[in-house]
Order: structure tokens, then C-alpha cells, then sequence
């Protein structure tokens, strides 16, 4: 599912709301109103798991510990020091994020499963830290006495009082996630989930990204678990405990893993289920099991998804696009190159992949690097995007080393590519993913925003198909769609792995067209296919890989001439081949 | 002769542990699924013994010691039940959604099976009847725990048996054929299935078995779950993603951790120092200390 915000038919959900307002302050028992006020607390928790398990993707067991630690930093000084909350608070939330960010180091590189069992660790290792640690913590009992919340004079009593306040932090961490999650943020998490290897390509910094949804998750679990020891009144290692970590988990399945609408329906049902279901005694948790099951296998994206009714709510962009009217300058001196490497080498086990390569490309030129399978064209098209690192040889592009910088700044400096298969978002239409691409694009010299981005869809010939979804695209259109995201970041060298590859003769032709318009505007493209009727017509300079070696670079006719390219790539004449990787 | 004793009681406990590891890396190799109600297999295990030894002392005369061993067949088939249903309900329905919904549905499974045996037998610890007697016996010049030995000797007779199977027999080769390359093996017949519900079902129980076996001496609680899978984990993540020999040698080397530190401190800190190294294990190597076989291509 692709989070949007809602448009029409709101009036259940305001009638909803209304009742519920009705009910908290008319009808409501001082028992009902305590339920309703743990619900506001577990908004607030599930709004922040929401920015690390929907939006990032990651399965983090850690929410129950930043709530603990909320719980505990709360708990131990307003009990054993008499603090108040205007300070107590905010500490909870620093510490559950400083927590956040120490583990960060160690547990945010880590994918999938890693990253679920890192967390799981952690919290296992803070739940023993509170049970043993008796002189803090109060061990296994906690510590009772921690003092109603109060403000200067006023105080937040039981019942009513507590039940507002709550719910108006509720609605501050609302606005505080919506004002977070941006369209173009939620895009870029989008990108994030559905095409991890395309994530550089896009000038996205995964790494930023993910701390950001990690340390928003601790601060509003660090809030919530602050709130919920001033409900009780007392601290204890429950607060920790596992229990917290799957009601949040169960919550946020429950409602849904994206929107303000997922976490309040989340939290008032989990909350209030035990309630309705006494009967079921201590099988009551089995129920819960049950429930997160089938709701993961029968309605994945949760309840709220069955009160989305709107379509796509993207405001088209006003300024008129100009196929072709942006100048891919590269930002050196003309007459430089734009590309410059030289003694490339980088071997895998046993296999010398690339054999001390050099290649320079310029402004505007179209390089055909052609070369049978595993002669390593894939190898160099991985080193220049920075994602393989070469173990000799140095490669620049102006200015920028790119032996070390990373995927995302290489294509934030002007390095595009696109992929041998086409690496798009599925739930993000054509437009949704190249303006993403430009607004990631950072400083490059040629891009102006939404503005470059409605330009690249116009040059690719897309604008017709501009608010289809990248899932539903064929093969043909998804390759123009990635050229489209390449030029969004306004490159000075494109990279392209086999963009022919699988097209009809006339997808070829209007790639082609494309690719030379580009290059008449100063574009440095360096085009990777073993196709010569696509190549032929198209570059104006070859340059042939056979088992990691450059045999041939030059003039298009000439090298097609060439002894020893007739001989590796037409098998003319067998050679003693060696065999690569593949390409 | 302590250490001798320690290096004894490291070794059943590792024995264990390896148990556990393996059926987690079965499971693991068939279906590329991590399964997170695997700690609760293991306690579900311990519970099976627990109930199964209630069930024969009504049937015996009173005062007869019932032997764990014998219980072993009887955890064994429960076990694989719960692994049966556990790859029916949790795993074969949503196979070809992202990792992260089974990751979730088998929590959800372990949230089941652990609140069903809070429910049923209540949150206190509760003891299994030692596998061959208690008591200590004289093995050269060394005071050996009978329980210890009889540990060891359980867990190298199941692990021989797996051990033969996979490479000795025809089921074995399908095994390893669809760990190296499900597609593949699909192709050229091989029932991805059944492969999968097996390998629930073995992986399950080896589990299963662990938990009668860790059951006497550290009794079990329902909630011992969270723990035990992340104790699988760290083996295979020492060992090697999706190598049984390295998951029981990891499974010995957190063992010895474990009894060691233990020895000179307590239970609680040599747990807690197990999570901080994985860590520092996961900051320093993040695809675990031989790494994971990429699949991903550009």
C-alpha cells in the first residue's frame, strides 16, 4: 500500500471522531476514561514505530525498550528526586533518543532479520539491566510513588484532566508526524522499501534516512513510556518487558503501518479489547496472537486501509515543461574531461574482472562500451556509481574522487546510471519517482527542482503516462522512466546498463533519439551493450572490454575493425578466451 | 577437577544450544524464513515433557521415577506438530510477501504458543525428570553429572541421525537441493512444499527437544522464548549463516561463554554480556562473521 492522505468521504471518520469525544467527556466511567488515556499514550508509541516499521521498513523489537527507558528516566527521578515534568519530559524523550542514537552505530547498517534480532537484543539486555540493578531501579518490584504530572500549580489529576492532556500531546506527536513525513519524504521511504539497489540512483542517503525514522521512533516511544509511568503511578520492569513490544507491533498492524488514522484505531481497539473480550480470561494474549496472525495474512496494510477512499492526490506541476532545454553542462573547464580513469583493476576471488582499464569521456560524447559477458562492462559501470570499489586505479569526475565517495553523493554530484533491470518503486507513479530523484538531486548545478523534474519526464516522452504507477508500467516505458530519474538529478554523465536490452527495434529507435538529444545538450553518456544494430548508429566512439582488459578504444569504425575486437567479439578468430564474471 | 566439570557442564549445555541452532538453520536453509517462534518451540518442548510426565505417572504405580529419555519420542511428534502448523499458518500463506510479514506472523505464533502455556500450566517454573537419573558418576578420574552426560549423548544421537539423512539419503540431497537453490530444485521436480513442511516440522523438533533436554536443570517458563531464539541466533550468526556445522559450533562457543562467566560472576551478567558482544559482533561484521550469500543484483 501506498500512504495518501485522504480526501472525501471523511465524514465517518469525523462523525467517529465526534463520538468519541462525546463518550470521553460525558459518558465515560473514571475506569473507561483510564482506558482511553492508555490509548493516547499508545498513539504516541505507535505513531513513532510507525516511522521505523512502515515507513523504513525495518521490524526494530526495540520500540518497548525506548518506551521502558521514557518509563524508567521518569520514573526514577520523579519518585527518588521529586522532579517535575517540565523536566522529567523532555529527559525522557532525550533519553530514549540518545539510546537511539548510541545503538544506532551498530544496529542501523544492519538489514532485515539482523536488524530485528540487534534490536530484540537490546531489549533483552535492558530488561535485565532493570531487574538486577536494584539500586536504581527497584529490581523486579519497580519503584512505586511517582507523583501525578503538574505544570506550575496545575495538575493533572485522574480521569478528565490526564485524559485531555494526554490526548492533546497525542495531537501535537500528530502534527509533529505529519510534519515529518512530507510527500516527498514519504516518496523517498517508498523508494527506500521497494528498490533498495536503486536508492543511491535516486540521491537518496539511506543511512540519513533510516537514523531519521530510528530516532523519531525512540523519541515518541521515550514520550509515551514517560506518560504511562505517570498513569500508573509506579515504574516497573513490565515496562520493558516484551508485552509492550508486541502490543505496539500488534497496534500497528492492527490499524495500519502508515497514517495518524492507523495508530488511533490501532490503539483504541488493543486497549479496549481486553474489555470486551473478559470472558476469554487468560487466553485473552492467545487471542492477540491470533489476531496480529490473521491480520498480517488477511489485511496486511491494516483497518485504516479500508477507510481509504481517495485516488492519487497530486496537484499537477503549473510550470510548462521544455523537452530538452536544460544544458548538462558539466560543472569543469571545457575541453576537460568529464570522466577521467585510469588503471582500473578490481578482481573477485579468482577472477580478474577489470585488467588495469583506462577510459576518459568528454561533453556531449556517446561512448559505446561494448565486450562479450563477463568482460567486465557491468564491473566499471559499478565502479563509477561507487557501488564496487576498484582495488587499484584512480577515477574522477569533475572534481569528484569517485574511489571514495559514496553511491548517493557520486549521484548527487552528477553521476547518473540506470540498471540492467530497470530498478523502480512500484507504488510510486511516473512523476512521484522522478521528482524524487530531483529532490534528492542536492547541490548539482542543473537542477531546479520540480521544475527539471517535469523537463525529463517531457524529454523521455512520458508525460502522457506521468501519474501511471511505476508497478503497472511495461517493460519499454520502465526503461524511459529511468533515464527520466537519471537526467532528474540534472547529471553531466549518464551511465547506461544495456538500455536496449529486451526493447522492440522501435523502443531502440526512440531511446536512441532521446540519448542523442541529450548529448547535443552536453550530456557525457557512456552506454553499456553487446546490441552493435542499437550502438552503431548511436555512439560516436567505442570502446571494447574482453576478460577485464580495454583492447580497443576509438573512432566507432575503427575499433569495429579491429583485429583483436573481431576476434573476442565476433569469435571470428578463437582466441584463448579466459572467462569473467558475468557482465 | 572444577574445570574439568565446568568444561563438561559447558559442553551439555552447548549440546543443547546446538539442538536448537540446527533446527533453526533447517528451517532457515528450506524456505530462506527466519522464524521467530523458535524459542518458543523450544519451551513449548519443555512443556510437552512437563505434561508427558504428568500423563504416565497416572498410569504408573506411585513412586516409580519416570526416566526422560523415554518422553524423548513423545516431544519429539508433539513438536513437529507445532512445527507443522506453525509453516501452515505463519509461513506457506504469505511465502511470496516481503521477509518482514513472516518475521511478524511467527512472532505472532510465539505470542500464541507462549500465552496458551501461561495459560495452561501457569507463569512458574516447572522442572522435566531428568533424562537417566540424577546424581554424579566417576568417568576417568572425573566427577561427571549423569544429566550432563546423558544431554551429550542424546544430542550427538539426534544430530548423527540428521547428519545421515541429509547426506546419506535421497531426502537428504532434496534438502540440500533446495537450500542451495529453490527455483532449481522446483524445476526439476522436487516438491517445494513438502520440503518446507518438513523441514518446519524436523527443525521444530529439534527444538522441541532441546527444551526437554535444558528443562530439568534450568527448568522452564513460558516466557524463556525471547532468550532461547536469540541465543539460535547468535550461533548462526557465529557460526555461519546456513551451516549446521557452524551453527553447533557456535552453539558450544556461547555456551562456554555462558558457564564460564557465569562461573566467576552470575547468570544475569553473563547473559547480558552474551547481547553486548552480539553487538559488537553485528557493528563489526553486519552479515554475521562469515557473512551471507548475496542474491542481489543490479
Amino acid at each position: 500500500m501506498n500512504p495518501s492522505t485522504l480526501t472525501r468521504h471523511r465524514w465517518p471518520l469525523v462523525a467517529g471522531a465526534g463520538a468519541l469525544v462525546i463518550y470521553a467527556l460525558f459518558f465515560a466511567s473514571s475506569y473507561d476514561q483510564r482506558i482511553l488515556t492508555l490509548s493516547g499514550i499508545y498513539v504516541i508509541m505507535v505513531l513513532g514505530y510507525q516511522f521505523i516499521f512502515g515507513h523504513a521498513g525495518a521490524l526494530s523489537l526495540a520500540q518497548g525498550a525506548f518506551f521502558g527507558v521514557g518509563a524508567y528516566v521518569t520514573g526514577i527521578l520523579a519518585s527518588k528526586f521529586g522532579t517535575g515534568f517540565v523536566l522529567t519530559f523532555p529527559l525522557s524523550v532525550a533519553g530514549a533518543s540518545m539510546l537511539a542514537l548510541i545503538v544506532a552505530v551498530p544496529v542501523l547498517r544492519l538489514a532485515s532479520h539482523y536488524f530485528a534480532l540487534a534490536t530484540l537484543a537490546l531489549s533483552q539486555l535492558l530488561l535485565l539491566i532493570a531487574v538486577n540493578w536494584e539500586a536504581v531501579t527497584g529490581g523486579a518490584n519497580g519503584l512505586p510513588g511517582v507523583p501525578p504530572i503538574s505544570i506550575g500549580d496545575w495538575q493533572a489529576t485522574r480521569g478528565l484532566p490526564l485524559l485531555l492532556f494526554v490526548w492533546g500531546l497525542a495531537v501535537v506527536a500528530m502534527l509533529i508526524a505529519r510534519w515529518q513525513l512530507r510527500p516527498a519524504r514519504v516518496a523517498a521511504f517508498t523508494v527506500m522499501r521497494d528498490t533498495p539497489l536503486a536508492v543511491p540512483a535516486f540521491g537518496i542517503d539511506p543511512g540519513l534516512l533510516r537514523l531519521r525514522a530510528f530516532l523519531l521512533s525512540a523519541a515518541f516511544g521515550g514520550a509515551a513510556g514517560a506518560l504511562f509511568v505517570h498513569t500508573n503511578r509506579v515504574v516497573s520492569p513490565e515496562t520493558l518487558g516484551f508485552g509492550v513490544m508486541i502490543t505496539c507491533l500488534t497496534m500497528t498492524v492492527v490499524g495500519g503501518r502508515f497514517g495518524i488514522l492507523g495508530a488511533v484505531i490501532g490503539a483504541l481497539l488493543l486497549t479496549h479489547l481486553p474489555e470486551w473480550f473478559r470472558g476469554l480470561d487468560e487466553y485473552y494474549l492467545v487471542a492477540v496472537g491470533v489476531l496480529l496472525l490473521a491480520m498480517v495474512v488477511f489485511a496486511p496494510d491494516g483497518l485504516a486501509s479500508f477507510f481509504k477512499f481517495s485516488g492519487s492526490t497530486h496537484t499537477p506541476i503549473s510550470t510548462p515543461a521544455q523537452p530538452g532545454s536544460t544544458e548538462y553542462a558539466p560543472p569543469v573547464a571545457s575541453g576537460r574531461p568529464v570522466l577521467e580513469a585510469s588503471n582500473m583493476s578490481r578482481r573477485y576471488g579468482g577472477v580478474q574482472a577489470l585488467d588495469g582499464v583506462d577510459l576518459a569521456l568528454g561533453a556531449g560524447e556517446i561512448v559505446g562500451l561494448i565486450g562479450p559477458n563477463g568482460a567486465g562492462k557491468t564491473t566499471l559501470a559499478n565502479i563509477i556509481t561507487g557501488i564496487a570499489r576498484a582495488d587499484t586505479g584512480n577515477i574522477r569526475s569533475a572534481g569528484l574522487d569517485l574511489a571514495r565517495a559514496t553511491p548517493t553523493a557520486i549521484a548527487r554530484h552528477g553521476v547518473a546510471r540506470t540498471f540492467q533491470t530497470p530498478q523502480l518503486p512500484d507504488g510510486l507513479t511516473v512523476r512521484e519517482a522522478v521528482e524524487t530523484a530531483a529532490a534528492n538531486a542536492g547541490d548539482t548545478a542543473n537542477v531546479r527542482g520540480a521544475a527539471t523534474a517535469a523537463e525529463a519526464i517531457a524529454t523521455c516522452d512520458l508525460s502522457d503516462i506521468a501519474d501511471t504507477r511505476c508497478g503497472t508500467l511495461p517493460h519499454g516505458l520502465r526503461r524511459r522512466v529511468e533515464i527520466a530519474r537519471a537526467l532528474a538529478g540534472g547529471p553531466h554523465l549518464l551511465v547506461l546498463d544495456e538500455p536496449a536490452a529486451g526493447l522492440a527495434p522501435e523502443e531502440q529507435a526512440e531511446i536512441a533519439q532521446i540519448l542523442r538529444t541529450l548529448a547535443g545538450s552536453g550530456l557525457a553518456i557512456l552506454v553499456i551493450d553487446h546490441n552493435l544494430e542499437f550502438l552503431q548508429p548511436l555512439a560516436t566512439r567505442l570502446a571494447c572490454l574482453d576478460a577485464g582488459r580495454l583492447i580497443a578504444d576509438g573512432p566507432r569504425d575503427d575499433v569495429l575493425a579491429n583485429d583483436a575486437v573481431q576476434a573476442a567479439y565476433f569469435g571470428l578468430v578463437m582466441p584463448t578466451s579466459t572467462s569473467g564474471v558475468s557482465a | 577437577m572444577l574445570g574439568a566439570q565446568l568444561a563438561l557442564n559447558a559442553v551439555a549445555l552447548g549440546a543443547a544450544y546446538a539442538l536448537v541452532a540446527i533446527g533453526f538453520v533447517l528451517v532457515l536453509n528450506a524456505t530462506t524464513a527466519v522464524n521467530f517462534a523458535h524459542g518458543e518451540s523450544v519451551v513449548a518442548g519443555g512443556f510437552a515433557a512437563v505434561a508427558l510426565t504428568g500423563a504416565l505417572a497416572m498410569l504408573l504405580p506411585a513412586g516409580n521415577a519416570i526416566p526422560g529419555i523415554v518422553l524423548l519420542p513423545g516431544v519429539l511428534l508433539l513438536t513437529a506438530l507445532l512445527g507443522l502448523a506453525i509453516a501452515a499458518l505463519a509461513y506457506l500463506p504469505i511465502r511470496n510477501r516481503p521477509p518482514v510479514s513472516v518475521f511478524v506472523t511467527t512472532i505472532a505464533f510465539g505470542i500464541i504458543v507462549t500465552n496458551g502455556l501461561n495459560a495452561a500450566f501457569g507463569a512458574a517454573p516447572r522442572a522435566a525428570p531428568a533424562l537417566l537419573g540424577t546424581g554424579t558418576i566417576e568417568f576417568l578420574g572425573v566427577t561427571a553429572s549423569r544429566q550432563s552426560l546423558a544431554i551429550i549423548a542424546t544430542a550427538v544421537v539426534l544430530i548423527g541421525a540428521l547428519a545421515f539423512v541429509l547426506q546419506r539419503t535421497q531426502l537428504g540431497r532434496q534438502f540440500r537441493a533446495c537450500a542451495q537453490d529453490p527455483e532449481m530444485a522446483r524445476a526439476l521436480g522436487i516438491r517445494l512444499t513438502r520440503i518446507t513442511l518438513l523441514a518446519f516440522a524436523l527443525g521444530t523438533a529439534f527444538a522441541g527437544a532441546a527444551g526437554l533436554l535444558l528443562a530439568h536443570q534450568f527448568f522452564v517458563t513460558p516466557s524463556d522464548g525471547a532468550g532461547l531464539i536469540l541465543k539460535a541466533y547468535i550461533a548462526v550468526v557465529i557460526g555461519g549463516w546456513g551451516s549446521l556445522r557452524g551453527a553447533t559450533i557456535g552453539a558450544m562457543l556461547i555456551a562456554f561463554f555462558e558457564v564460564g562467566v557465569a562461573s566467576i560472576s552470575s547468570q544475569p551478567l553473563a547473559e547480558g554480556l552474551l547481547y553486548v558482544a552480539v553487538l559488537l559482533v553485528l557493528l563489526v561484521r553486519p552479515d554475521g562473521i562469515f557473512g551471507e550469500p548475496q542474491r542481489l543484483r543490479a
